[in-house]
């Protein structure tokens, strides 16, 4: 608080003109600054001065009279109260009863007081409830209004995660589509064939292979063991024998382990293949031939 | 006991009674500035001193105060209620105020002469507030509550211009100040408005009538220790 705001309040404290909220300011602001309580002393004495502008008049003669009549009555009763107070145990019979009256109507005061208190008390207590249920009730209302809050943002994420999932089926459908393509492209694994070879040499009667064709794909998988090892200018050559041909078509050339006479070739037929009707493995010059010209060394089934 | 020392305090002052009414420069013609100020501390000391011994129940200190502040007191209730026998009633109670509540004076809180003013002034303004809710007569009932011109016809109106010297020097000291000051001083003292009743009254915003009333009274506090 500022020196001026002190003085106006000093200035309205000197004429009386306070409002009650400035009573207030003006009491705490006398408590913190002792300086303010002499300039409200200095400027109170001032204003009273303003009385000598007034009109000048003589005040009747016999009212100084008249007041120290009453100051004289006034301690002459006060006087009398004091002297009398001792007797007030020996109070005569009419006495009494005008005082037993003055209680009777004091107490009756202090029952309708007691239940105007009460009853107060009890309103107090209702708007103290009433302010309670106001304030749970906002309580309440804001709770609401945040869980709506929370709700709608959570159902908006939820609309974009159904969003992203239908996204996701979409592209799963697709991925699935093309997957069914590529099957039903490839074939199914009913329609592939297995053919075991046997050995037609007399030497190595155990050699043997197993072969998968998939006619979809025109691509099959050739395993073979225990065939004789090979010399460096040799090959063995597998064919794929279709009755739409003449000759057996090439399946290609591939090495065994001289050790196991274990070996395996992914084999893709120069020509298309319809039907298979045998498979066969010759044992060719080295790069293979054409048309096979070396001795046969497994065929099957 | 209080008799004699009234008496004393009498002698002490040496001034005869009443004195309100007398400018200390007459009083003691060869007075410099400070000897003036001097003086009015002086006699708002023996004001205090008489008050204390009115608290201790002595009545002639009692008649002592009243002849020094009947008159301005009794000016200032007539100015305000505009009714010579209510400020006659008014100027009793407040003195009877005065001999039961003494001992409650404070010296730090102003002088005597504003404590027992503001018993006289709040009486009357109380009086004046009733009056005017009983018969809504705002305009009649007070014809010179604005202050602004003191020889306005009426009961106070009629009584003879002031001769004192005192209150010839508060005059000047209130001529001297700005004339919107006056107007709000005036009003603030003598009509019982509120701070809103006067800003309506003169049709000003409450802040400049605050403003007005605060430098008023601060020019009027140096003045008058300059004059007094």
């Amino acid at each position: 608080m500022n020196a001026e705001r002190h003085e106006d309040l000093a200035a309205l404290a000197a004429l009386d003109l306070l409002t009650t909220a400035e009573q207030a300011e003006f009491t705490v602001a006398l408590a913190h600054h002792l300086e303010l309580a002499t300039l409200a002393a200095s400027l109170r004495s001032t204003a009273a001065e303003l009385a000598h502008i007034a009109p000048v008049a003589e005040p009747p003669a016999d009212l100084k009279i008249r007041l120290l009549n009453s100051i004289a009555i006034q301690a002459k009763t006060a006087r009398a109260t004091l002297a009398q107070s001792p007797r007030l145990a020996i109070l005569p019979f009419p006495t009494w009863i005008g005082f037993a009256t003055a209680a009777c109507f004091a107490c009756l005061a202090a029952y309708f007081a007691q239940a105007y208190f009460n009853e107060s008390a009890l309103n107090s207590a209702f708007r103290d409830q009433q302010t309670l249920a106001d304030l749970s009730l906002r309580s309440t209302k804001n709770q609401l209004a945040a869980e709506r809050l929370i709700t709608q943002r959570e159902l908006a994420d939820a609309v974009k995660r159904a969003s992203d999932s239908a996204a996701l089926i979409t592209t799963l459908e697709s991925r699935l589509a093309e997957t069914k393509q590529q099957l039903f492209a490839q074939g199914t694994i009913a329609d592939y064939k297995i053919a075991t070879l046997a050995s037609l040499l007399g030497n190595s009667s155990q050699a043997g292979a197993v072969a998968v064709w998939n006619p979809a794909s025109q691509e099959g998988v050739l395993t073979v063991q225990k065939l004789p090892a090979l010399a460096a200018d040799k090959d063995y050559q597998l064919w794929v024998v279709d009755p739409q041909y003449s000759i057996p078509v090439d399946g290609g050339v591939f090495k065994v382990d001289p050790a196991t006479g274990e070996g395996r070739l992914i084999f893709h037929p120069n020509r298309p293949v319809k039907t298979v009707a045998k498979f066969a493995v010759s044992l060719e010059r080295k790069g293979g031939v054409p048309k096979a010209e070396g001795p046969m060394v497994l065929i099957g089934p | 006991m209080p008799l004699m020392l009234s008496s004393h305090l009498s002698s002490y002052i040496s001034w005869p009674s009443p004195v309100h009414g007398l400018e200390p420069a007459r009083v003691f013609p060869r007075m410099k500035t400070e000897q003036i100020a001097d003086f009015s501390h002086a006699r708002h000391e023996a004001d205090a001193r008489l008050l204390g011994l009115v608290a201790a129940g002595d009545s002639a200190a009692l008649g002592e105060l009243y002849d020094r502040f009947s008159r301005p007191l009794y000016a200032t209730a007539l100015r305000i209620l505009n009714d010579p026998g209510e400020a006659q009633d008014i100027v009793h109670d407040a003195f009877v105020s005065v001999w039961e509540k003494a001992s409650s004076f404070e010296t730090t809180r102003g002088t005597a002469f504003s404590w027992v003013l503001t018993l006289t002034r709040n009486r009357a303004i109380d009086r004046l507030r009733s009056r005017r809710r009983r018969h809504e007569l705002l305009e009649t009932s007070t014809p010179s509550d604005l202050g602004l011109d003191e020889n306005t016809s009426g009961p106070a109106a009629n009584l003879a211009a002031s001769t004192s010297d005192q209150a010839s020097t508060l005059r000047a000291a209130v001529a001297a100040l700005p004339a919107d000051q006056q107007r709000a001083l005036k009003l603030a003292f003598f009509s019982g408005l509120t701070q809103e009743e006067i800003a309506a009254r003169l049709e000003t915003p409450l802040g400049t009538i605050k403003a007005r009333i605060r430098r008023g009274l601060l020019k009027l506090r140096d003045q008058l220790a300059n004059r007094l």
